[in-house]
């Protein structure tokens, strides 16, 4: 694990997670702290059901904590309510998932621009091409996803995650669903994007090969850090 | 941490909500339909009552003939006002009656009732007549090689199957049909209608000795005034007790305006019904469609939009289909009136010319607006549920139970708003509040019912591992759509079977009353010398039993136990028998098939002062009993007649029926014509007799009974269809909610064919499993829609039409079947795939 001595973004205290369906109660996360700093990079690994993506989605804003405090430089935004969730969303978070979630009525391009409009800011369509070009995509802006392979999919949710210069980019398993040649190009990209947005990049994997890249790494076993 | 709010009211979302639209327009197809249809009926009916409205309104002098009309029944006007009248202005006389008119083949010789109008030299005092050929209106009926000229309606040419130029029998006299009248300025359409304008002179008239004293015969004087301010003071006292009656130009129409009213009201209800019908179908659809979405939503809050962003790209959403739907409905809508000039200038309005009306347009608009709005808003704010979390775990089965204020605080001012609309569109408070009732009831009703059938089903068992127990127990889960898929098929089934049996009971009444009690013929207008000879003919054709045959004079109902009609407290459901001349008879024999509620019937040989029988309901309407005494004027004198007993009238046996029979002494040499029915089996032998009496007696005319049925039955079978095919919308809305959940649990579905399968499982034992799941859902669907429709229908038939109730077996188990085979077809079709999945890939892609 390295040392980071960069600014507090997002700080986990003794969160809990219960998922409850009309039979059970689950406890997914039992009491996790955790430190991230500005533009560093951290993966969590661990067995399947252990919590991992639950943990990411926490940060995210898009998984509820049931006891805990999760603060974002500093404030808490746990008690946030769902719509100033989506805001905290919008402003500060990019999410990358393992099954891209690209809306398909929409180009490559309009995926890309979509947290833009969604915040209000209609007019950086340029930025929006800039990324797609970053990602080598920038002859195929047109293209719908169904026209687009795996892992040209998944560059245009890189390329979104990145579109409103997010300080916590979120990738949960984003090569899951791409095989190794295409896994390797995007994780390269997803790093190297991180680095010169200065973003503090939440890699969940079961890859040790992808986690050792980060700057620091947990493991996450029965909903503990190990 | 600073949390910059998004813009909430930024109409730039539109383009964003426009471009999510992209690629669904198909999933719109039936919401389209519906609120097409819906707008369509309401925006046509409008439009055109508007329209006609308008158009008699501002033509009324013209559709008058002049600035008054002075009318009588039987015998002419006294030669006093005649005068008067002649010396203060100018007047046309005109006569009307009704008679046979026979085509000039010697084979296949055709017979048509006409509508007779005979005119003198000064027709028509206002407006022109277009006649084809074009020729002048003296020219085309003034006498020509010693024939009288006549024009006749383009129907009639077909109907008698007879061109411009043949010379035709009229009474005693021969006419030449010289041209064709398109356009008659002071027609308008009456129920009393029953065939083709027949336009002759008042000479041939004379000529053809059809006038007989006692043959009904309508004296109509137009005036114009040669001094606009005249006073009528003369007239007006002159006419006071007699059977005259003066229109002018303000009370001309009221009738025909107050029949408009009426009939568009009632059009309007149906279109009203259609669109909250069809808002059950725009619901589902809108629905399905969500679902469908379910995915994008929750891609749409992970990045970051607040529920009210996302509630108003699909809010917009259904905002732009409703606009490109409602368009072509009202500019469909607003051409009818044009699409049915010449139909309308042709039946009964020849002035008509339409224009385009804003009033019909933006009260369909606001209909459609509010229908559409408040059947969408609830699908619409369950996107207020969906979690962006769904995207990593599926669970689409989330509902919104409690709305959140603002939507039912919109919910609340959208039924007001539809209230106030169906108000203003009724002008009856009540009317209103109990198409409300209906349709809250109903749909309390089913959602109620579908309740009872799930928990029922959570009773039962059935053997632990049959495949019957697995299929209950996959549809009695807590997040089961199958209620949903219910509900949807229900609607649509039920209005199915309710239309299907009310369709069934009023086919088996119509059917019946013309095979068994309804007469085949109606004969009118015989004379009194006429009447033994037509007797004797019946009784060697048919027999006289066959016929019958009753005398009819008519006369006006002026007051009710000394009290003036005018100052009478009646209910306005009997306002039309006081309203004008109604038909009497009499008899002293007891009349077939009578049944009296009250009182008795008067001794054969009865001689005493006046005694009445009248129509029980009447009777009520009116508040009279027996001993209650009548004034009437019948042909200028005054009688009184004392209630002796009332009897139940049976309008739909299509038999002669009056409202008041009176007692034979006194009354029976006044002018009068005899009607009568001929009733046999031997439809040919019963032809021919009224082939018979009509070619002896040119002035008797006949009516068919089963052709005015079938011109009833087709206007009946039109509305039924409307009302069907909206049905037919709704089941087929349903078939899109089952489309959109399916697509949703497709990914349950599939984990489901894996697990079957790694567990052993045969392809088939599965498919056998979902069509024994989904024929259950469509079980209970049919039975459900089978209890309401039955149910409803009863009410309706029993109550509404006060018919036997009917159904036929046969039909009824085949639409209920329809539901089950939908469901398990659109399931079977949509699943089939998945069976043949590899157990191994799924769970690797998936899960």
């Amino acid at each position: 694990m390295k040392n980071n001595i960069n600014k507090k973004i997002i700080e986990l205290q003794n969160i809990h997670v219960d998922l409850k369906n009309n039979i059970e109660t689950v406890h997914i996360i039992k009491g996790v702290d955790l430190i991230i700093h500005e533009n560093t990079s951290i993966s969590i690994t661990g067995e399947s059901g252990a919590g991992k993506s639950t943990l990411a989605m926490t940060i995210a804003g898009l998984e509820l904590i049931s006891k805990g405090k999760i603060l974002f430089e500093n404030k808490p935004i746990h008690n946030l309510n769902e719509n100033d969730l989506a805001i905290y969303r919008s402003q500060h978070v990019g999410i990358i998932f393992q099954s891209f979630n690209l809306l398909p009525s929409m180009t490559a391009i309009e995926n890309v621009n979509l947290p833009n409009e969604i915040a209000g800011s209609y007019n950086e369509n340029k930025r929006a091409l800039e990324l797609l070009k970053i990602v080598g995509l920038g002859d195929r802006i047109n293209h719908y996803p169904h026209q687009l392979s795996g892992g040209e999919q998944q560059r245009v949710a890189i390329a979104r995650a990145l579109v409103s210069f997010p300080k916590i980019l979120i990738a949960d398993e984003p090569t899951g669903n791409l095989d190794k040649k295409n896994s390797e190009e995007v994780i390269n990209l997803i790093f190297k994007l991180q680095e010169e947005q200065g973003s503090s990049l939440i890699i969940v994997t079961h890859d040790q090969s992808i986690a050792s890249q980060c700057s620091e790494t947990i493991k996450l076993d029965n909903g503990l850090i190990v | 941490m600073i949390l910059v709010k998004q813009k909430i009211f930024d109409f730039n979302f539109l383009k964003l909500s426009l471009r999510e639209l992209k690629g669904s327009f198909n999933e719109f197809k039936i919401v389209m339909i519906s609120i097409f249809l819906g707008v369509f009926i309401i925006t046509a009916v409008g439009s055109l009552s508007k329209n006609l409205k308008y158009e008699i309104n501002n033509k009324s002098s013209e559709l008058l003939g002049g600035d008054f009309e002075l009318s009588t029944t039987y015998q002419e006007f006294p030669i006093k006002i005649k005068e008067w009248l002649e010396k203060n202005g100018k007047t046309s006389l005109i006569i009307e009656l009704r008679t046979m008119l026979t085509s000039n083949q010697s084979v296949g010789l055709k017979r048509r009732i006409v509508e007779l109008k005979a005119v003198d030299q000064n027709w028509p005092l206002k407006g022109v007549p277009i006649i084809v050929p074009n020729k002048s209106i003296n020219k085309s009926l003034k006498m020509n090689d010693n024939n009288n000229g006549a024009l006749i309606d383009a129907s009639l040419k077909n109907q008698l199957e007879i061109k411009v130029g043949d010379v035709l029998q009229l009474g005693k006299t021969k006419i030449q049909i010289n041209g064709i009248i398109k356009k008659e300025p002071d027609r308008m359409f009456s129920f009393a209608t029953f065939g083709s304008r027949l336009l002759i002179s008042n000479a041939t008239l004379k000529a053809s000795g059809l006038v007989i004293p006692g043959s009904l015969v309508k004296y109509k004087i137009k005036f114009i005034p040669n001094n606009k301010n005249i006073d009528l003071s003369f007239l007006n006292k002159f006419v006071q007790g007699t059977n005259i009656s003066i229109k002018n130009i303000k009370n001309s129409t009221n009738n025909f305006n107050s029949f408009i009213e009426k009939t568009s009201l009632f059009i309007s209800l149906v279109g009203l019904i259609t669109l909250l019908i069809s808002g059950v179908g725009i619901s589902n659809g809108v629905k399905g469609y969500l679902i469908k979405k379910i995915k994008n939503i929750a891609i749409f809050k992970a990045l970051g939009a607040q529920n009210s962003i996302v509630f108003k790209i699909y809010f917009f959403q259904i905002i732009f289909i409703f606009l490109i739907s409602i368009i072509p409905a009202l500019i469909a809508g607003i051409s009818i009136p044009f699409l049915l000039k010449t139909l309308i200038s042709d039946s009964f309005l020849s002035t008509f010319e339409p224009f385009i009306f804003l009033e019909p347009i933006i009260i369909s608009f606001l209909f459609g607006l509010i229908v559409c709005i408040l059947f969408t808003i609830i699908p619409i704010s369950k996107t207020y549920e969906i979690k962006p979390i769904q995207l990593l775990r599926l669970s689409a089965h989330h509902s919104l139970n409690n709305y959140s204020k603002k939507i039912s605080a919109l919910l609340l001012i959208l039924i007001f708003a539809l209230c106030f609309l169906i108000f203003k569109l009724t002008n009856d408070l009540k009317l209103s509040v109990y198409i409300f009732g209906v349709v809250l009831i109903s749909f309390l009703i089913l959602k109620g019912m579908t309740n009872l059938f799930f928990l029922s089903f959570r009773k039962l068992k059935f053997k632990i591992g049959s495949l019957l127990e697995i299929a209950r127990k996959s549809l009695i889960r807590p997040d089961t759509f199958a209620k949903s898929i219910v509900i949807s098929f229900s609607i649509g089934l039920a209005l199915l079977i309710t239309l299907n049996i009310i369709e069934e009971s009023l086919e088996h009444k119509i059917a019946n009353t013309i095979n068994k009690q309804a007469p085949n013929y109606f004969l009118i207008d015989i004379q009194p010398n006429q009447i033994n000879q037509v007797k004797a003919l019946t009784a060697e054709f048919i027999g006289e039993d066959s016929l019958n045959a009753q005398p009819m004079l008519r006369g006006r109902v002026t007051a009710i136990n000394n009290i003036k009609v005018e100052n009478l407290k009646i209910n306005k459901d009997v306002n039309w028998v006081l309203k004008r001349d109604r038909a009497f008879s009499w008899s002293n024999k007891t009349p077939k098939n009578v049944k009296i509620i009250s009182g008795e019937w008067w001794p054969n040989d009865y001689t005493g002062p006046l005694l009445l029988s009248i129509g029980d309901k009447v009777a009520k309407g009116l508040n009279v009993k027996i001993g209650d005494k009548i004034q009437f004027n019948i042909l200028g004198r005054n009688f009184e007649a004392e209630i002796f007993n009332t009897r139940e009238i049976i309008w739909q046996n299509m038999d002669i029926n009056f409202i008041f029979i009176l007692s034979k002494n006194k009354i029976q040499n006044a002018p009068h014509s005899w009607i009568a029915t001929t009733t046999n089996t031997n439809k040919e032998m019963n032809n021919a007799l009224i082939e018979k009496i009509v070619s002896n007696f040119s002035n008797i005319s006949s009516v068919s009974v089963e052709e005015t049925y079938v011109a009833i039955k087709s206007i009946l079978n039109l509305l039924i269809t409307i009302v069907n095919s909206i049905a037919f919308i709704t089941l087929l809305s349903g078939v899109i909610v089952l489309a959109g959940i399916l697509n949703v649990s497709k990914k349950d579905k599939l984990y489901e064919v894996a697990i079957f399968k790694i567990l052993g499982a045969r392809p088939k034992k599965i498919i056998f499993l979902w069509l024994q799941e989904f024929l259950i859902i469509g079980l209970m669907a049919s039975l459900i829609s089978i209890l309401i429709g039955m149910s409803v229908s009863f009410i309706l038939v029993t109550y509404i039409f006060q018919i036997d109730y009917y159904f036929n077996y046969i039909t009824l188990i085949t639409l209920s079947l329809i539901v089950p085979f939908l469901i398990t077809i659109v399931s079977f079709i949509k699943m089939l795939k998945l069976i043949y999945s590899k157990p191994l890939d799924v769970l690797r892609a998936y899960y």
